[in-house]
């Protein structure tokens, strides 16, 4: 990988990773997500979602090549239909935004193939439109610092095991790379390419979101430079620096090996603060703009 | 989250489906609950539906209902003695009825449950409750285990997702304790919601009093019991220049006798709470209940039983407008032990349009309780209702609650005894007047026992305790 390479991969990176967050960020500050009457996000919670993280990849790799993106399309769709519906609220005009913006996706790809940046454009929209509205749907329902940090440190061991034991990492991304809706974020202009996957992206969010709810200004002011150093700038500068000492440059450096441990000391710097705030305590600082409301048939 | 949208979903097929409801799925919702108000302050969104059920859908209802009351017919046929020759005399089949062919099942009084309690019982007894017995013989009902559990559970989960208790809250019980069942139901509630009781019963009114105003432990923040009882509470608080800056109470539940609305205002205004709740319960029905909304219509849970209004003239279902008798139906699974089927409260209500206008328009509703069916007045100018009396003798100037009075009807004209200090028979005509009731008053001044004699109440039922004589 040559020098520009490595720029333009940190380059994107960092950019995914500040970009992704800060609008989750800005979601939360601004909108309200609806919750079911009971529950709150707990521990046990976060043992559901290694679960699935844990079956999805094996579910990808299983489907047939074209069940895949059309999957992938559906879950999409529903995503960003529940995430946008306190934005959009009428049904008609979010579901026209939301088939135009897979529609775009689907095209670009189609036509244009799978290197265009116009197809990358718009999967990383997509795909970065779905992480803003998950992280409010964990974070708005209850998700708290310690909950995700400890979910990232899970991931980070995850990714360490399946990149080194079990090599299905690498398979992974062959498989779902360049696929329409292919969750993962990125560009691609001419031989120079960047890819961040939506698992790494939300990690990021759901942290930065997660820290300034619980901390305010000072949670954010530590969660994103972590998130911008050791989520986008360290995996992509790692593979070259571990070449150049050793010889052999890996094919890949799971960004969670590298971002896990700095989010959980993070968490624990920020822990010495004081409690988290929890959301009503949250929403008690902030004022929020009318909410939107579907206007009656 | 996900843990707590699967046990909704267990509870409410359970309820739909009329299957037994494990009371610990309850209890772990109740946690799942306190969690939700501890981290956003209030329960999520549409948490109407949770609270109202299945039930408060009228789409829904009929169906719901039908299968319920078979549901409940079909285990009474098979496990209570009275129901299943009761069932067999009128020619039923508990599998085919609806609501519409329930009027063929004659009504439970309470004398049959008095004259035979042993044939209906359908489970394990655990506990047994009585009525107070101010209407008569008092009745006995046993409960089981899983009713003792599950009934404090769904109670205190609807408290909690209403607003109407949280954790740190501390109630204080002044019914008698004859109401094992309610008293006990009260203590688990508290438990469950992290929230403290204070059982005090109908010790003298200043004692309860001195218990409002303890602040070691917990201070009430929430008190329960008879409006007679209550009211001399609030007779003997502003007679000790007491008032609401002296309380800590924000809300107040009232149930088993008449609360008129000048009742409810001096509560108010003596302890300062912002709610005075008029509720609805008798422990023969349990764990069926009532709550009374701002327009003063008595919604009855649909979720839990059937209630009917049976016409006072005719026994048959009464039409909007009409006077009858309150008669309910504890659907299975939720009363399992001695259940009663059609049970005639005597309670008499006035049916309602199936369409109302009020904050609790979901839920079915009767008008309040107007009184018992034998205690009705039927004079030359018509029906005058206990409810109509007493609240407009509340109303006398320098009333001193629980106001006592004996009203009977002597050629075809209502004459009111009331035992007063500072009205005069001209007040007590005028109140009534302004309620277009003819009457002819006498106002007496009698002694405690005599007022007593004169017009028992639930405050009659009265512990006596060590603490001011000794003082």
């Amino acid at each position: 990988m040559s020098a520009g390479e490595t720029l333009f991969l940190a380059g994107v990176d960092c950019a995914f990773a500040l970009a992704v967050p800060l609008g989750a960020v800005l979601y939360l500050r601004r909108v309200r997500v609806p919750r079911p009457p009971v529950g709150t996000f707990n521990g046990r919670d976060i043992a559901v979602m290694m679960g699935f993280v844990l079956a999805l990849p094996f579910l990808y790799l299983a489907l047939p090549g074209a069940a895949l993106p059309a999957v992938l399309g559906l879950v999409f769709a529903g995503g960003l239909t529940v995430g946008y519906q306190p934005i959009v609220a009428r049904t008609l005009p979010r579901w026209a935004a939301i088939l135009a913006l897979l529609g775009a996706d689907l095209t670009s790809r189609l036509l244009l193939g799978g290197n265009s940046p116009v197809y990358w454009l718009a999967n990383s929209c997509v795909v970065g439109l779905i992480v803003v509205s998950a992280t409010n749907l964990n974070v708005q329902g209850g998700m708290r610092l310690r909950n995700i940090a400890w979910f990232i440190l899970l991931l980070g061991l995850y990714d360490l095991t399946f990149a080194t034991v079990l090599p299905l990492t690498q398979r992974l991304a062959d498989a779902i790379q360049g696929y329409p809706f292919a969750p993962s974020a990125g560009l691609r202009i001419g031989g120079l390419g960047a890819v961040i996957g939506m698992g790494d992206l939300l990690a990021y969010s759901l942290y930065t979101t997660a820290a300034y709810k619980a901390y305010g200004a000072a949670g954010l002011r530590t969660a994103l430079p972590l998130v911008v150093v050791f989520g986008g700038l360290v995996p992509a500068v790692t593979p070259p620096v571990v070449g150049w000492l050793t010889g052999h440059t890996p094919s890949l450096v799971p960004a969670q090996v590298v971002f896990a441990p700095a989010a959980f000391l993070g968490y624990l710097a920020l822990r010495r603060r004081g409690p988290e705030r929890r959301m009503r305590e949250y929403l008690a600082t902030v004022t929020l703009p009318a909410p939107v409301v579907e206007p009656a048939a | 989250m996900i843990e707590a949208g699967i046990r909704q979903v267990r509870v409410a097929l359970a309820m739909v489906f009329g299957r037994p409801v494990n009371p610990r799925l309850v209890e772990r919702l109740i946690g799942d609950a306190l969690a939700t108000i501890e981290e956003f302050g209030a329960p999520g969104d549409d948490v109407e539906q949770l609270i109202d059920g299945p039930f408060a859908d009228p789409a829904e209802r009929r169906d719901l209902q039908t299968r319920a009351l078979q549901r409940t017919a079909r285990r009474l046929a098979k496990r209570s003695v009275f129901y299943r020759e009761r069932f067999a005399a009128a020619g039923v089949d508990p599998g085919a009825l609806t609501p519409d062919s329930l009027r063929n099942v004659p009504v439970t009084r309470k004398a049959d449950l008095v004259a035979r309690p042993r044939d209906f019982i359908c489970g394990r007894p655990q506990m047994v409750t009585q009525t107070t017995g101010t209407t008569g013989a008092p009745a006995r009902v046993w409960v089981s285990r899983y009713e003792i559990e599950l009934w404090p559970a769904l109670i205190a989960l609807s408290l909690l997702l209403r607003g109407e208790a949280r954790p740190g809250d501390c109630m204080q019980v002044n019914m008698s304790s004859r109401a094992t069942a309610a008293v006990q139901e009260d203590v688990e509630v508290f438990r469950l919601l992290n929230a403290a009781t204070r059982v005090v019963g109908q010790v003298p009114p200043d004692e309860s009093l001195d218990h409002l105003l303890d602040t070691a432990g917990v201070t009430p923040t929430l008190l329960s019991g008879y409006p007679s009882y209550i009211g001399q509470m609030v007779s003997a608080a502003r007679r000790r220049g007491l008032g609401p800056d002296d309380f800590r109470l924000r809300g107040v539940y009232l149930g088993g006798e008449v609360l008129s609305p000048a009742l409810a205002r001096a509560v108010r205004e003596t302890f300062g709470a912002d709610q005075v709740a008029d509720t609805y319960g008798m422990t023969e029905l349990l764990p069926v209940g009532g709550r009374t909304c701002r327009h003063h219509h008595l919604h009855l849970d649909p979720n839990m039983g059937f209630a009917e209004v049976l016409d006072l003239e005719t026994g048959e279902p009464a039409e909007p407008g009409r006077l009858g008798t309150l008669a309910v139906t504890p659907y299975f699974p939720y009363r399992e032990c001695m259940p009663v089927f059609r049970y005639d409260t005597r309670d008499v209500v006035r049916a309602l349009p199936e369409r109302l206008d009020c904050e609790l328009a979901a839920v079915p509703a009767v008008s309040q309780v107007l009184g018992k069916a034998n205690r009705l007045l039927d004079t030359a100018a018509g029906l005058v209702t206990p409810r109509d009396v007493a609240e407009a003798l509340d109303e006398l100037p320098g009333a001193e609650w629980p106001v006592r009075y004996r009203a009977e009807v002597v050629d075809g004209k209502l004459h009111v005894t009331v035992v007063a200090e500072h009205a005069s028979p001209v007040d007590v005509t005028e109140r009534l007047g302004a309620r277009r009731i003819d009457a002819v008053a006498e106002v007496v001044r009698l002694g405690p026992e005599e007022a007593r004699a004169l017009c028992p109440l639930r405050c009659d039922l009265e512990e006596k305790t060590f603490v001011r004589g000794a003082a």
